[in-house]
């Protein structure tokens, strides 16, 4: 494949159009954002923040969090930042806003200021715009970042980061398949090619902006070398761009060993993709997310899944853990219930962090073997549909069913992938669609798959994967029949 | 009335996409039609296909917080579009922020939904209402 910077007058014409989207568009000023940004504190630097983590053995932790209006949303960052002790802050975005239909966010920001509480269940940076971003940006101290799921997120990134924010979390791929229905997947990579040219523009005039491809994707039984292939092709993408500080992420599966062999297995892979084709120049980072799947509605039980995940993230030495709240069953918590989950985290990470957990053995070794090869043999194929242009790859292999992504909303996507737990709670193929696996990598999913089967006394089938979406939020790992 | 036909989808700008595949499979496996329109469905959209396959219930999922905006104003837009009899279930994390069910349910009742669930159902029980709710339905 081919890696080529989209070029710079290209980029400026799209601006003009990208701008005039929404009032608040006119006024970005590129120049006068750069100036402001090299105003920000470095402490308060994102990449800079990721990169003292890598170097210091650290794990950060960061929450979601984003209501509608900006005094309400300052106030929520900075209880985050004080009694939940984050090393790093989010930005969550609401999610008309991340369809574009800033008109609705605007009455859902009406509606609230009326109701006297959020009725968005994020911040709508574009419809608060520059100035607005620039409060809260302004307001606290710590690092910040734009957390979403936007397909077409070229406004969102224009006045964000000239409002202040220092990292983009986001891809072409990850932001559609998973988060959008209609939204055609070449439009979305080109969109995204634009938001990583802006960083890159950024990073070649001095100031480090994060990127962070969103890695768990549906957050539902996702083996990890689906969720990996989509994260090293955005990590070239925009790299390709001229993002230099890039964070790839995975979703916390829940099997202990398979979660450490992804963990592990992301960070080598990712450093050998990326200099096989040729980029030397860039500071990689892991992030890991906290069960991205159904909670125990009990408290105390979503603090024990919160705990889990903070262990994993300290054996596995990530350099950021994204973190859940004990009201996730409930949807989105308040802030004192976003606080006890970071509180949780910091507790677990604070008490290990003097010990060093081995995280290789047999069994991880033969987990990262496996998806060290199941990788290749998805990578091969977008090369293969690529043409030399990465971008065609992708859709041709989404259209193929080559890429495909279990549970994702988008018509885009095949869905055809089945994926369900095996006797020990790992995750395995029970359907591999169209992927392109060899036989023998399948075959050691169904004879894993088999031996569950068998002690369970039933046929692999739809209700089992069904069972296995609830487990958690029952207390179990695995689905079994009652 | 098709005491037999659903429609099935995700409101709003939201696109959680997992419950919505399990509830068709499931409301399929129970003997209904489902008429599945997916995730990001609009009322007008949930509508249309209503009138299309004259069904006897539209089930709503709602699992981002937007759900007391997305719904306001589908019952009175059901009538409008002569379904008067149609039945409205909805179901998920419906509002913003941890709520105590019971406010929850009452502020959906008002609204004109007929049933009004928390994100933990037991599905069994739901296909139990719908079937005698339907029944009740096709007796006025």
């Amino acid at each position: 494949m081919r890696f080529e910077q989209m070029a710079w007058k290209d980029f400026l014409a799209q601006r003009l159009e990208v701008l005039k989207t929404w009032p608040t568009g006119k006024d970005v000023d590129l120049d006068e954002g750069l100036r402001y940004q090299r105003g920000i504190p470095e402490p308060k630097n994102f990449a800079r923040a990721m990169n003292k983590a890598k170097s210091g053995r650290k794990t950060l932790i960061q929450p979601r969090a984003g209501v509608a209006l900006i005094d309400d949303h300052i106030r929520l960052l900075r209880h985050l930042e004080t009694e939940g002790t984050a090393d790093l802050l989010p930005t969550t975005i609401d999610a008309y806003t991340r369809q574009n239909r800033y008109a609705e966010a605007a009455v859902g920001i009406e509606k609230s200021t009326a109701a006297g509480h959020s009725l968005l269940n994020g911040f709508p940076a574009v419809n608060h715009g520059v100035s607005g971003c620039r409060r809260v940006t302004e307001a606290v101290t710590k690092p910040i970042q734009v957390r979403h799921g936007t397909p077409d997120a070229r406004l969102l990134a224009e006045i964000s980061l000239a409002g202040g924010f220092t990292s983009y979390e986001g891809g072409g791929i990850s932001y559609n398949i998973p988060y959008a229905k209609k939204v055609d997947l070449g439009d979305s990579l080109r969109a995204w090619r634009y938001v990583d040219r802006l960083v890159g523009y950024y990073e070649e005039n001095g100031i480090s902006i994060n990127r962070e491809p969103f890695g768990p994707l549906t957050g539902t039984l996702l083996p990890p070398f689906i969720g990996h292939v989509v994260a090293i092709l955005e990590g070239l993408l925009a790299l390709e761009q001229g993002v230099k500080s890039i964070t790839l992420g995975y979703g916390q599966g829940g099997n202990v060993l398979q979660d450490l062999a992804a963990l592990t297995s992301l960070r080598e892979l990712a450093g050998e993709y990326f200099a096989k084709a040729g980029f030397s120049d860039f500071d990689l980072t892991i992030v890991f997310h906290q069960w991205m799947g159904g909670f125990p509605e009990d408290e105390a039980k979503a603090f024990a899944v919160i705990s889990l995940g903070a262990f994993v993230a300290a054996a596995a030495e990530v350099e950021k853990i994204i973190v859940k709240s004990p009201h996730e069953a409930m949807g989105i918590p308040t802030k004192e219930a976003n606080a006890s989950g970071l509180k949780a985290t910091r507790q677990v990470l604070s008490m290990l962090t003097d010990q060093k957990i081995c995280a290789d053995n047999d069994i991880i070794r033969r987990e990262k073997e496996l998806i060290r090869n199941e990788v290749r043999c998805l990578m091969e194929a977008v090369e293969n549909a690529a043409g030399g242009d990465p971008i065609q790859g992708i859709c041709r292999a989404f259209a193929g069913g080559l890429l495909d992504i279990p549970f994702a909303p988008s018509i885009y996507n095949r869905g055809r992938v089945l994926p369900a737990r095996d006797n020990e709670g790992f995750i395995r193929l029970f359907s591999k669609g169209n992927l392109p696996l060899t036989d023998d990598i399948m075959s050691f999913h169904k004879d894993r798959l088999a031996e569950r089967a068998k002690a369970e006394s039933r046929p692999v089938t739809f209700q089992m994967v069904t069972d296995d979406i609830y487990a958690i939020s029952k207390s179990k790992l695995i689905g079994r029949p009652k | 009335m098709n005491p037999t036909h659903l429609v099935l989808g995700v409101i709003g700008a939201d696109c959680h996409s997992v419950g919505n595949k399990i509830l068709d499979a499931y409301f399929t496996e129970a003997g209904f039609h489902v008429t599945n329109l997916g995730v990001m469905v609009s009322q007008d959209e949930f509508i249309d296909a209503a009138v299309e396959t004259d069904a006897a219930a539209i089930l709503v999922s709602s699992l981002y917080g937007h759900g007391e905006i997305d719904c306001e104003g589908l019952r009175a837009k059901c009538v409008e579009r002569g379904l008067d009899r149609i039945l409205l279930y909805v179901g998920g994390n419906l509002v913003v922020g941890k709520t105590p069910y019971a406010e929850v349910e009452k502020k959906f009742l008002d609204m004109g939904f007929n049933r009004v669930f928390g994100p933990q159902v037991d599905l069994a029980e739901v296909v139990e209402l719908l079937r005698s709710d339907i029944a009740a339905a096709g007796r006025k």
